[in-house]
């Protein structure tokens, strides 16, 4: 059984920060709210994010796994304006979704869950940099590399205590340097890491530009990006893997 | 093999091949012209009608989808089986200048026509379609229109045409023999065209045949049949391939060493560099000043294209057909060992490279360098390096450039 109640942006926020990654996935109706947990064919972008309960105008479930396809949901969930309810009813016997907005109604098919890519195990990383940032200054840095490179390195100097950001085009480069003025709370530690472009766009955007963004980094490992969406009611956590050098 | 007992031993041949590329530079070219072009005068003389064996077709791209469309033909005596582009060239030996000779003789007999094919089994284009989907030359009469005119024309994905005369008919002189997986292709009109070719593909049609019968739009759903520009189908196809090669081995296990091949083929050095992980794939290009596609550049041109393990969903804006065709040679290798890797190609081209053949050049000097012995070394940025000290460019500028030479793409589970 599952019958939510849920507005337009909080739902299209949702589903924003998993479509960037993957088409298709599970979600998992717990009690205390919806869990994803997704990984990008090629292994290397995951997204792990929960939506409490309490995100919900109302939310009804005694648990169960669905499978959807995410383009799907979310050109039905922008037929809605931002502040529109949108109404979500599993029926367990068609194992169709039905979503009603302001009298439209739409019947979603659904996917056999274990058609869906097995979710990812989560990595256990001990990272030693921590980096608390605007969501727009992310969107900065990642806009100005695009324009010179395929990829992008993000560092911290601990011994200047800042986080920069580095692009090496053909023939330019793009530098970028906030210092712990700049930020919102840095913990300084031997970080660098290069990582594709073409993820970090796509994760850039689902990230809020008002967002206060955790940046965890290591020497040549995975990137994690925690921020919250829906007033702090839901909780959005990448990891992304680097480009290694060393190899 | 060490990487450096490798390197050394192709670098005594080096000294030779370079030689033998400099003689052949020798713009004798320009007298076998006047050749070709006294050939034709005879045998076109006065006569509006010539009987002719075409081997292959040609189709334009300029004012698509008005297109000029051509039956090309040997003039000169000879096999006409030996004038159509194939991997046989490569196996041959042939350099810049005879394969520009193999091709300024063949006489493009063109007419124009709608792209729009369905049902044009008739006429001229029925004519040229016949020719495209047999599997050996045509006998074929051709009805000019007028003289031809001999004007050589190159492009970097095609080969080169020779002269043109515009053609007012074209009739079959014979039957031409159809092998039956393309008439199976032929008569399924439901079957989409990228399915149909890896299907011919894997009947043992290479990429040189599929490509034909494509550009005669004898392939694909019967309403999306249309003439495909030569160079647009050269393209898909390496790229059609290409991709159903790629998924054959999305799950194979990955190659356990770093692996370096070679070869050089008509001025332009391969290096091809395998190392263990997850597909991936690069082609980087480095144009010497005064070779064909840099004439008036002072330094080395570099251009770069680049996949990851699901492939591209851009266009590639450099590198162009060179970067489907070096691919394909890859991914043929690797499906035949059943195993993935990481691969780096590096093209130089050097100035011996003084006139563009086509991208075929590029597909068979690829396949075949992995026909010899390679080197191997503990990592990928070791083969670079050492590799780097045979390039004409450093490597900063290569990891400027190069994707892979940046950094590998790790995968999550690696951690």
């Amino acid at each position: 059984m599952f019958n939510a109640i849920v507005s337009a942006d909080t739902l299209q926020a949702t589903l924003d920060s998993v479509s960037v990654l993957v088409e298709e996935c599970k979600i998992h109706l717990e009690e205390d709210g919806l869990e994803i947990r997704a990984v990008d064919p090629a292994n290397v972008g995951m997204v792990d994010l929960s939506l409490s309960a309490s995100a919900f105008e109302s939310y009804e479930t005694d648990g169960g796994l669905i499978g959807v396809n995410l383009s799907r949901l979310e050109d039905i969930a922008g037929m809605a304006d931002a502040d529109q309810l949108i109404h979500l009813e599993l029926d367990e016997e068609t194992r169709k979704l039905h979503i009603a907005i302001d009298g439209l109604e739409y019947t979603l098919a659904l996917i056999n869950p274990d058609s869906i890519r097995q979710e990812p195990d989560l990595p256990d990383l001990d990272l030693p940099a921590q980096i608390v940032l605007e969501g727009r200054d992310i969107d900065r840095a990642v806009k100005a590399s695009d324009m010179v490179s395929d990829h992008i390195e993000l560092g911290v100097d601990d011994t200047d205590d800042l986080f920069y950001v580095d692009a090496e085009g053909d023939t330019d480069d793009v530098h970028l340097e906030l210092t712990a003025e700049d930020l919102i709370d840095l913990t300084a530690g031997p970080a660098s890491s290069l990582f594709s472009l073409d993820y970090l766009k796509d994760m850039n955007k689902a990230i809020p530009s008002d967002a206060e963004v955790t940046v965890d980094l290591g020497e040549e490992f995975p990137v994690k990006l925690h921020f919250e969406i829906a007033e702090g009611q839901g909780q959005v956590t990448y990891m992304l893997a680097p480009r290694v050098q060393s190899d | 093999m060490r990487l450096d007992d490798f390197i050394e031993d192709f670098q005594r041949d080096e000294a030779a091949e370079k030689r033998r590329l400099a003689e052949e530079k020798s713009y004798e070219i320009t007298n076998y012209l006047d050749e070709v072009e006294r050939e034709f005068e005879r045998a076109v003389s006065g006569e509006s009608l010539f009987g002719a064996t075409a081997p292959e077709i040609f189709v334009g791209r300029s004012s698509y989808p008005n297109v000029s469309t051509g039956v090309l033909s040997p003039v000169t005596d000879g096999d006409a089986a030996d004038f159509a582009t194939s991997g046989e060239w490569y196996q041959q030996g042939l350099g810049v200048s005879e394969v520009l000779q193999r091709r300024t003789g063949l006489l493009n007999s063109t007419r124009s026509a709608n792209v729009d094919v369905r049902d044009v089994w008739d006429g001229f284009v029925g004519v040229q379609r016949e020719v495209a989907i047999a599997d050996h030359p045509v006998d074929v009469e051709v009805g000019l229109d007028g003289e031809p005119d001999i004007d050589l024309s190159l492009d970097d994905v095609g080969a080169p045409t020779g002269p043109r005369a515009s053609a007012e008919s074209a009739t079959l002189a014979e039957n031409p023999h159809v092998p039956r997986p393309v008439k199976k292709t032929l008569e399924d009109d439901d079957w989409r065209a990228e399915g149909a070719m890896t299907y011919l593909y894997r009947r043992g049609f290479d990429v040189y045949d599929i490509n034909t019968i494509l550009s005669a739009g004898a392939l694909g759903r019967g309403r999306d049949r249309r003439l495909v520009p030569t160079r647009w189908s050269i393209t898909a196809v390496d790229d059609t391939v290409g991709q159903f090669l790629r998924g054959g081995i999305r799950n194979a296990s990955t190659i356990s060493e770093t692996e370096v091949w070679y070869n050089e083929y008509m001025g332009n050095r391969y290096w091809v560099v395998l190392t263990p992980g997850q597909w991936e794939f690069e082609l980087v290009e480095m144009k010497a000043p005064d070779s064909v596609w840099n004439p008036a550049g002072e330094a080395y041109y570099l251009a770069s294209a680049h996949e990851g393990y699901e492939g591209r969903t851009g266009y590639v804006e450099e590198t162009a057909g060179a970067y489907y065709a070096s691919r394909l040679g890859v991914l043929e290798h690797l499906n035949d060992r059943g195993r993935q890797a990481k691969c780096l190609v590096l093209r130089e081209v050097t100035d011996d490279y003084w006139a563009p053949v086509g991208v075929w050049q590029v597909r068979e000097g690829v396949r075949n360098a992995f026909d010899g012995q390679h080197g191997e070394t503990e990592t990928f940025r070791q083969a670079v390096t050492e590799v780097t000290e045979q390039l004409p460019v450093s490597l900063g500028a290569l990891r400027r450039k190069s994707e892979l030479v940046a950094g590998l793409q790790a995968k999550l589970s690696d951690f």
